[in-house]
């Protein structure tokens, strides 16, 4: 017999959940039949070399900052939850010559493949339609999975991706994360976390930036006030579509500085270097 | 008192009719389940219709069967034979597309489309003003226009995931086809949309999705059946017989003792 402390254990009970969410995924209908998708589950320290790189990343963009504050709040709080990565290799097309990718046949596709396959923000490409798709329901197999098992979770983009950078399943060209947990309402969504890191102005700031027309006075002038105060005809404020090499450079800087995380992570740098 | 008689035997009769509806029912939560599904930046891009009926699923078998023999490569042709076959045999079809995927793009440069970490592939092979893609020129080249903007693509994966879940959640055989959705969408059915996925809906004891045996389109039961009638109708001309006073099973001379 024993008593269990009810939070700790359904905290302890999420990595069980995130194993569902894998048998769910692995039995996704897909529309090629030929995904060969790979999945891993990380726990607790095996997660601080993505929440370092996110948050490395988060100091010039807000969608990752927004990602490594929960984690290392979560982190900090003892409640850290397990994270299934789901990903695959989706440069082998099925090979039906549809022409979604932008090439006319799966020939040339593969043929522009060999030679430049790249990488943005958080996935190599290009990539084939047919495997984007059959990833994405095989993601969403596992998100179902966890709100079927009334489970806090979220499908990452960023995680995803900085895990698969620091070489989490090798050969996949895009990775998903989804943690499963904490324990609790809207952990994902709303964070309480993130009040504490951009202030009322910055808030504002960014719905502005997000919807400038919805902040905007008369047009027809030419010369629109963009309504940035309360009174905000008194000593206007006007929007102005300018080059920004200072932050261009501060972007540049920041994501040199994850890549080189990722090689300290990676044991290729020394951390001290 | 209301009766409602269900049985999947025959095809299309009042009985299979009273299942088909059951069918529409869930129909129509996939497609609740397609709209609140997972989505880049919550941000709403799938656009969904229910096909429902004999002769609209004939129109979409129809298309198939032409891309089976007219367009599509050597090796999608009995793919999408079959599948036709199989949207005769569906009792609904919930089609789903994405219309952002073509004209609409994240701009996140994410790399997923073109491998480039600006969204420049994308900008480069689609005809934009200033970063505003044209989706007035729907031109093809090829079965869908590409290039698209893979995440929106990938979004239309969600709805379609979370469609299935339901389906299968109420005990419905459900099956995604490229083949169902590229017919619908030459047919104009979720028209914004460059890649639409259909997804065929039966209720049946035998899943009409699986164990698929050789040459399905010629194979399939409704080919059995009709192969039945054509030859039922043929043999009983041969051993036929005047019934109402005489019975072939009986020796001639007995008949008349026993009357």
């Amino acid at each position: 017999m024993a008593i269990y402390d009810g939070l700790k254990a359904a905290n302890e009970h999420m990595l069980e959940v995130a194993k569902a969410c894998a048998v769910s995924a692995a039995k996704a209908p897909t529309l090629t039949g030929q995904l060969d998708l790979k999945m891993e589950i990380l726990t607790g320290e095996d997660l601080e070399p993505m929440i370092q790189v996110l948050e490395t990343l988060g100091k010039t963009s807000a969608f990752q900052l927004h990602d490594a504050t929960a984690f290392r709040t979560y982190k900090n709080e003892e409640v850290l939850p397990p994270v299934l990565l789901l990903g695959a290799d989706l440069t082998k097309p099925p090979l039906w010559n549809c022409g979604a990718c932008g090439f006319p046949t799966c020939g040339e596709y593969l043929k522009y493949v060999s030679k430049n396959k790249g990488v943005g923000i958080g996935a190599y490409g290009p990539s084939c339609l047919w495997k984007v798709i059959d990833l994405g329901i095989a993601g969403d197999y596992a998100c179902a999975a966890a709100a079927q098992n009334r489970a806090e979770a979220r499908i990452l983009f960023s995680l995803g991706a900085v895990s698969m950078f620091l070489g989490r399943l090798e050969g996949c060209s895009f990775v998903l994360g989804l943690p499963i947990g904490p324990v609790g309402q809207y952990r994902w969504f709303d964070r309480l976390p993130w009040t504490k890191v951009i202030n009322y102005e910055q808030r504002v700031m960014t719905q502005m930036a997000g919807a400038p027309n919805v902040f905007m006075a008369f047009s027809g002038g030419g010369r629109p006030i963009l309504k940035t105060k309360p009174r905000w005809w008194e000593k206007p404020t006007f929007m102005k579509v300018e080059q920004d090499p200072a932050f261009e450079e501060a972007m540049a800087n920041g994501q040199a500085e994850a890549y080189e995380k990722i090689m300290q992570f990676a044991g290729v740098l020394d951390f001290d270097e | 008192m209301t009766r409602i008689y269900i049985n999947e035997w025959p095809q299309n009769s009042p009985p299979d009719q009273a299942k088909k509806d059951n069918v529409l029912l869930v129909a129509k939560l996939m497609v609740n389940g397609a709209l609140t599904a997972p989505f880049t930046g919550g941000v709403p891009g799938v656009e969904a219709e229910i096909v429902y009926g004999q002769t609209e699923q004939e129109k979409i078998a129809r298309e198939m069967e032409r891309l089976a023999h007219q367009e599509v490569p050597k090796k999608l042709k009995k793919p999408f034979l079959y599948e036709a076959a199989m949207v005769r045999e569906s009792d609904a079809i919930v089609f789903l597309g994405n219309f952002r995927a073509r004209f609409s793009p994240m701009d996140a440069g994410c790399g997923l489309c073109g491998g480039e970490p600006d969204c420049s592939f994308y900008y480069e092979r689609v005809p934009h003003f200033n970063g505003v893609p044209d989706h007035t020129d729907r031109k093809r080249n090829t079965a869908i226009q590409g290039p698209l903007c893979m995440l929106r693509a990938h979004d239309l994966a969600y709805a379609v995931g979370s469609a299935l879940w339901l389906a299968s959640t109420h005990f419905v055989d459900a099956k995604p086809c490229y083949s169902v959705g590229l017919a619908g969408r030459n047919l104009d059915i979720c028209m914004n949309s460059e890649v639409v996925i259909g997804i065929l809906m039966g209720v049946a004891s035998k899943n009409p999705y699986a164990d698929i045996p050789n040459e399905y389109h010629l194979t399939n039961m409704t080919q059995m059946v009709d192969a039945l009638r054509k030859i039922a109708t043929v043999t009983r001309q041969v051993p036929n017989h005047p019934y109402t006073f005489f019975d072939p099973t009986r020796k001639t001379g007995e008949q008349e003792k026993e009357d």
